[in-house]
């Protein structure tokens, strides 16, 4: 009995252990995809009222962390198949929710990444690679992708390592901003700002903390985001004040300066904000203040504002016409666009967590961040 | 029964909440138990019916994903095949869904009802789930009400079963359809809902008075609400259904007003045009057709403006318009100087030239010829429109329909391929699927009878299927039922003739909630029984499907036992026809009542109950004076069977009547020899004593 007990267990180990490796690996793979669409989706409801139900420092977080997943998890044996990989999940993911260009910009610069760790490891400097000149365009041929199928042992490992990096960068965009806010918010100014913005409030909390000054808030109907602004900013004795949006032509010619957020810097030095800064932005040039944006180097998109098809976001006209409003909904139609278009010519200064620039200078930063073949991705 | 074994490891997402709250539970009813979508709803189920280019089981399935269902169990009924093939195609069925898809067919779910049963026996569900029908489009987030849903049952030990979430929109919103207007009286602080009843063209409105002697001293009344179709209930819910005590009355429906989010339910054709409206004005984002929700290949659109949305291939050809929330599918080409506005045209359909479509729901591969002007209209899959016809508001062309050339159709003119005569010989099993048999039969039909060029068009395919003459009352009904009865002219004569089939006078029913569902619980009821004589069911499981059916029609436990009375008494004309004399009557109905005993045992108890069946007893035999004969019969064989008792006998005829024709019915020769006869055995059991 004992005996056919052993032959049985016997036969049987090599199916069990074989289970036994399989497991963990198809588990990693279904774990990976599962996380997937559960950002995807994610990303596909976010966003059901004011567009901000989480700071976009959080997206471009969460982003990053699942791009690390992918890289530490996939199956790659080089990088140009890594980089395909990565390319097909961040089309997937900038499509789920293409108005949140935070995700596209991190897919960009995790290839980046890719890139510039391929071209150590192969001992090539990076700038060399980098530099697009006529010549090259003309001498190589369309795929640059060739050359990526080299393997290299340790790619993974430093790619993750620069991930990683990245990912502490992001920790401290806000904290980098805030800190220079002593430097633009001076002592008895006074302050506009429109709606609420995270990295706004952090700067101008930091900046209270020396100074006094006066806040003005544009209330930003119909979400009126302000009104959350106005209330965190005086709970730390910032002296504040709440506008109507119509009221900010009236009130400029008070104001020193203009501080403001934005959802994305697009290429050319504009803004994609929140609807009524173009509105501020106006006043304020017409009243020559100067218009300061604080905007984290993970907003700044390859976009131009051109692309109309994923530049606006229409939300439920509910906050505009309330449903209950009951017949005139038959009669009306009812938009509820989030974003204006802000021309870089109204704006004076980019506040990065890399320091102050002029919206002229956004070209340079943008081919610092991004490899030009990533713009599409 | 089929069920679908769905794959078992569980989302990792809400891992973290998992511990403190059960897993989240839906169960998506596909199928609505009614034929208001015919004929279209003859080749496709209502829940894979395209809205706004996506089947609606998607909206449905992707409201309650998003409100963190993490397992969903589908029902179907009608061509359930189809919605079970739909499923596995769709994201709802990759293993990486957030939300398990399980699929559960059978052909035996007459009502909601069966399938609560069915989800108890099976014993599917664990805690609070979510109750929807496939047909739900909706945007709301129920954590609140599930929440407060949870509290109660925590606080009230299990008393409260339902939750149901209305949405507030005052009279006038085109997203309530008169069919579905509700007044619904609460409790204004415990949100318990005391009275629920469906207005439409009613003038006066009864409530019952005991509502108000519920304790609380707040109560509101409320007629701006709509009812989403979206319950939380509890898992009591289903076993409620088996118990026949008296205390399915305690149990409590509680309601949540929400302010904010979109919901609705596509219950007919009009509710389909403002739903698909609403859904391209975006009021229900982020469920939006450009979100490609459902995860289609191909299916992603851009969003200009003026709400105009086109999918990829889509081209439009010179000095054509599209004015506003119009919305493109795939492939479809439009030739030149169109019209277009408040469309929705579906995938690979070819669209001529000078066409005008407004308010025109125009589904896949549809061809329109030139010079054809649509308003307000539904053409279904491969529709052919011939140059130069008119479709006027509330047309219907139903699969693979051709019409025209140069036909003008008047207003709610529905066309179908399906001959409306063949609802004849199917009326026995109306509501069991009959595709298979039902299209080799309609085919050799088509071949017999030709088409009706002047319905048609000389080279025109389909029956027309609303029929102005009066004799075909049936298909009247049917077709007004498709768009609602906001197209109906006098819905309130007719709803009123409806219901005097029941009674003469509405005053008599104090109680009555909805019209048509007295009446459809009635047939139910009768059906019920009629299948109870048939297969010889017993009577424990005949009080269960009257008591499912009482709770899917609504129906409190008074007007079961009512309409049970009139049903059981009204059998036999309905098994020998209305010419039968009383001798044969009473033949007929005596087994019957001694068969049924128990079920009358279990709804008749209290003195009060015994009096209320008296009461509908008396109301059945005013309505047939021939038979008044009979009536001394059927008392003595109940007072026989223990149903009643000497007490409630008689004071119910001792009750000073009102009307003459009541005071003549207890003067009846046999009624009086039976009174005088209990009195004798009342006095000599007393003597006993």
């Amino acid at each position: 009995m004992l005996h056919q007990f052993w032959v049985d267990l016997l036969q049987d180990l090599p199916r069990f252990t074989e289970t036994l490796v399989k497991m963990p690996g198809a588990d990693k793979e279904t774990d990976l995809s599962e996380r997937i669409e559960s950002f995807l989706s994610e990303l596909k409801r976010c966003g059901s009222g004011a567009g901000s139900l989480r700071g976009s420092a959080e997206t471009a977080r969460e982003t990053t962390a699942l791009l690390r997943r992918i890289t530490a998890q996939a199956r790659w044996s080089n990088a140009g198949d890594l980089m395909e990989i990565i390319r097909k999940e961040g089309r997937r993911m900038t499509a789920a929710q293409p108005s949140e260009t935070t995700v596209g910009n991190m897919v960009r610069r995790v290839l980046k990444i890719i890139r510039e760790e391929y071209a150590r490891s192969r001992g090539s400097t990076e700038e060399a690679d980098q530099q697009e000149s006529l010549h090259k365009l003309l001498t190589s041929g369309g795929s640059s992708e060739d050359n990526f199928r080299q393997h290299f042992a340790h790619l993974k490992a430093n790619i993750i390592e620069a991930i990683n990096e990245l990912l502490t960068e992001l920790e401290g965009t806000t904290d980098n901003i805030s800190m220079q806010a002593l430097e633009h918010i001076h002592s008895n100014e006074v302050i506009m700002t429109i709606g609420r913005s995270r990295t706004v409030e952090a700067f101008l909390k930091d900046a209270a903390r020396k100074r006094k000054f006066h806040v003005m808030v544009a209330e930003c109907a119909p979400f009126c985001q302000g009104h959350e602004m106005a209330t965190s900013l005086s709970k730390e004795d910032i002296e504040t004040t709440v506008i109507p949006d119509a009221a900010i032509f009236a009130v400029m010619s008070r104001v020193n300066k203009v501080i403001i957020g934005t959802q994305t810097v697009l290429a050319n030095g504009g803004l994609r904000a929140v609807n009524g800064t173009h509105t501020l932005a106006l006043a304020a040039k017409h009243h020559s203040t100067p218009l300061i944006v604080c905007a984290p180097m993970f907003k700044l998109s390859p976009q131009f504002p051109n692309e109309e098809d994923t530049f606006h976001k229409f939300v439920s006209p509910h906050e505009v016409l309330p449903f209950t409003e009951g017949e005139i909904l038959s009669k009306v139609n009812a938009h509820c666009p989030l974003f204006d278009y802000v021309p870089p010519e109204l704006i004076t200064l980019f506040i990065s967590n890399i320091g102050g620039n002029a919206p002229s200078y956004i070209y340079r930063l943008m081919s610092e961040l991004y490899h030009p073949e990533d713009h599409e991705l | 029964m089929a069920g679908k074994a769905g794959k078992q490891s569980r989302p990792r997402k809400a891992e973290k909440d998992e511990e403190e709250q059960p897993l989240l539970q839906a169960v998506l009813v596909a199928d609505s138990f009614n034929r208001r979508f015919f004929p279209i709803s003859k080749d496709q189920p209502r829940a894979l019916l395209p809205l706004a280019n996506v089947s609606m089981i998607d909206y449905t399935l992707e409201f309650l994903t998003s409100t963190g269902v993490q397992e969903t169990f589908v029902f179907c009924c009608w061509m359930s095949s189809k919605i079970k093939e739909h499923l596995q195609k769709s994201k709802w069925c990759r293993p990486t869904s957030p939300n398990v898809v399980h699929v559960i067919t059978s052909d035996l779910y007459r009502s909601l009802g069966d399938v609560l049963r069915d989800v108890d026996a099976k014993a599917l569900v664990r805690s609070d789930f979510l109750l929807v029908y496939g047909d739900v489009v909706s945007n709301i987030d129920v954590s609140q009400a599930l929440q407060e849903h949870r509290q109660r049952r925590k606080m009230e030990k299990n008393i409260s079963v339902m939750t149901m979430i209305f949405k507030e929109s005052p009279p006038g919103h085109k997203t309530r359809c008169e069919d579905d207007d509700i007044i619904v009286a609460m409790d204004s602080k415990s949100k318990r809902i005391l009275h629920y009843q469906r207005a439409q063209a009613l003038k006066k409105l009864h409530f019952p008075m005991n509502i108000f002697h519920s304790g609380s001293d707040e109560f509101e009344i409320r007629f701006d609400l709509l009812d989403c179709h979206i319950s939380i209930c509890s898992p009591q819910v289903s076993i409620r259904l088996y118990e026949t005590q008296n205390q399915i009355l305690g149990n409590q429906i509680h309601m949540h007003v929400t302010k904010d989010g979109y919901g609705a339910c596509v219950s007919n054709l009009l509710m389909y045009d403002t739903v698909s409206s609403d859904t391209i004005r975006r009021w229900v984002y982020p469920i939006t057709p450009e979100a490609n929700f459902a995860d289609q290949e191909g299916q992603s659109c851009t969003h200009s403006r003026h709400n105009v949305y086109r999918e990829p291939g889509v081209s439009l050809g010179h000095g054509s318009q599209m004015e506003e929330n119009v919305l493109i599918g795939r492939n479809t080409m439009i030739g030149a100087n169109c019209t277009i506005s408040n469309t929705v045209i579906g995938a690979n359909c070819v669209i001529g030239d000078n066409v005008t479509l407004d308010r025109a729901y125009i589904w896949n591969r549809v061809h329109i010829a030139n010079d054809v002007k649509v308003k307000q209209s539904v053409i279904c899959d491969n529709v052919e429109v011939k140059h130069g016809v008119v479709l006027n508001e509330q047309c219907v062309l139903a699969y693979n329909v051709v019409v025209g050339p140069d036909i003008t159709l008047q207003e709610g003119t529905v066309l179908s391929m399906h001959h409306p005569d063949e609802e004849d010989d199917e009326d026995e099993d109306e509501f069991l699927s009959d595709d298979d048999v039902g299209h080799s039969k309609d085919k050799t039909k088509q071949k017999g009878s030709l088409f009706n060029p002047a319905e048609v068009g000389s080279e025109g395919k389909g029956y027309r299927w609303k029929t102005s003459s009066l004799d075909d009352t049936e298909e009247d009904e049917l077709a007004e039922c498709i768009w609602g009865l906001a197209l109906n002219p006098d819905p309130e004569s007719d709803s009123e003739s409806e219901v005097s089939e029941g009674s003469h006078d509405l005053g008599s029913h104090p109680a009555s909630p909805e019209l048509d569902d007295v009446k459809v619980f009635q047939n139910e009821v009768h059906g019920t029984l009629q299948r109870g004589l048939d297969e010889n069911i017993s009577c424990d499981n005949l009080v269960l499907e009257i008591n499912s059916l009482k709770y899917a029609y609504n129906i409190s436990l008074k007007e079961v036992m009512q309409i049970l009375i009139r049903v059981v008494l009204e059998f036999p004309f309905h098994q020998q026809g209305a010419q039968i004399s009383t001798a044969q009557y009473s033949s007929h109905l005596l087994p019957l009542l001694k068969k049924w005993a128990p079920v009358f045992k279990n709804y008749v108890k209290r003195p009060q109950d015994q009096l209320d069946c008296l009461a509908s007893m008396e109301e059945v035999f005013l309505e047939r004076e021939t038979h008044w004969a009979a009536l001394v019969k059927v008392l003595m064989s109940m007072y026989q069977l223990e149903i009643l008792e000497e007490e409630g006998i008689m004071s119910w005829f001792r009750q000073s009547t009102t009307t003459d024709k009541s005071q003549q019915l207890r003067r009846n020769q046999g009624l009086l020899k039976f009174i005088q006869w209990i009195e004798e055995a009342e006095e000599s059991s007393e003597g006993d004593e």
